[in-house]
């Protein structure tokens, strides 16, 4: 068994923040409580000093954010969770492409990242082999159609995939992460007034869609 | 200023159907309005209905080991990037988990080996030689005839 073992500056003033077993490894993780109370540009600004410690606290705090953000735009778990490590990695590689000057924060940047990354991997896999339950699911079925979950969330699934890109990142990050209409509108980068129209088209062409497809076959709700 | 229906079903769509939770700005027109009207009442029930679609969307949480995955997939990378003397005895020391005191105690213990065996090293004159003793007289060598059987 390796143990990696990531020590802190003094004793009794660590905590075992997480530890994870994977492929027989055995990870645990020991961060600074001080490193805790730091926000995330502080947190940067140690990594670019190369701190390991400061980056797993970083990392401890966002990588289920950016996961929920990665998972909604990739559909697969195991691809969401690996642009989410690709997008820490490359943070660890290469701290300064962070630039404290530009005052955006540290979230907000990342959010950028990951979305990024989400939209390069969805090129790659050709606009994305959607699952086969999104393939198959009939977006016109006909009245005697009994919908079960599972068919109703790939449908809804497929519908947000026909959205633009755009409209998409709205919805996603606006209603599902529930971000602030400022903060979504920095990290797509347009106005918020845009990002608000962007949230009306979205939601108005998914309620004629659901409306539609809904009243196509036997209610289930 | 009384909020009309138009304007009520923009807000709906882009704040969401917790009116207390629009902006502050807007939220009391907003509440004013909804309380007046049956027909912003519906509306607010048919988008109530819209959003929780939306919220049956399929999710899956992240494996429990993520963020011990990608900090243990940054180790090896941080000692690489690092690798230097100073590091590499600290890593040696760090495997082996002592505390400074103990650190200090065998630290002390091996100085104090080598200070006892130069002492004695030098001090025994048994296996002191000077390096004219072992010259090759070249000359003699070659002239050496040897013993006839």
């Amino acid at each position: 068994m390796l143990t990696a073992e990531i020590v802190g500056s003094g004793a009794g003033r660590q905590r075992d923040a997480f530890s994870s077993d994977h492929g027989g490894r055995q990870i645990s993780v020991n961060m600074d409580i001080k490193l805790l109370h730091l926000d995330d540009e502080s947190l940067i600004c140690r990594i670019q000093e190369g701190s390991h410690e400061a980056f797993a606290t970083l990392v401890d705090r966002h990588s289920n954010r950016f996961y929920r953000i990665a998972y909604r735009l990739v559909s697969s778990k195991d691809d969401a969770e690996d642009i989410v490590q690709e997008a820490f990695l490359k943070l660890w590689d290469r701290p300064n492409l962070w630039d404290p000057g530009k005052r955006a924060k540290f979230t907000t940047w990342f959010y950028r990242v990951v979305i990024n990354l989400c939209f390069d991997h969805r090129k790659k896999k050709k606009m994305i082999n959607l699952p086969a339950d999104i393939e198959l699911a009939d977006e016109n079925p006909g009245p005697d159609v009994l919908f079960d979950v599972h068919q109703k969330q790939a449908v809804l699934e497929r519908f947000i995939r026909k959205l633009p890109e755009r409209q998409q990142l709205a919805v996603n990050l606006c209603f599902y992460e529930g971000l602030s209409n400022n903060e979504a509108a920095q990290i797509i980068g347009v106005k918020v007034k845009a990002l608000q129209s962007l949230v009306m088209r979205a939601k108005t062409t998914l309620k004629y869609k659901v409306k539609r497809y809904l009243g196509g076959g036997s209610r289930c709700q | 200023m009384p909020m009309n229906f138009e304007q009520f079903k923009e807000k709906l769509l882009m704040y969401g159907v917790d009116v207390r939770n629009w902006p502050k700005e807007i939220r009391s027109s907003g509440l004013k309005a909804l309380d007046s009207s049956f027909e912003l009442q519906k509306l607010v029930e048919d988008e109530e209905r819209f959003e929780g679609v939306l919220k049956t969307r399929k999710y899956e949480e992240p494996s429990r080991d993520l963020a011990g995955r990608i900090v243990a997939a940054a180790l090896p990378k941080k000692k690489k990037a690092q690798r230097n003397l100073g590091v590499f005895f600290a890593e040696v020391l760090g495997e082996f988990s002592l505390s400074r005191r103990a650190l200090a105690a065998v630290s002390v213990s091996l100085i104090f080996t080598l200070i006892i065996g130069f002492t004695i090293g030098f001090s025994n004159p048994s296996g002191y030689a000077f390096a004219e003793q072992y010259e090759t007289n070249l000359e003699d060598f070659l002239n050496y005839e040897g013993d006839v059987l």
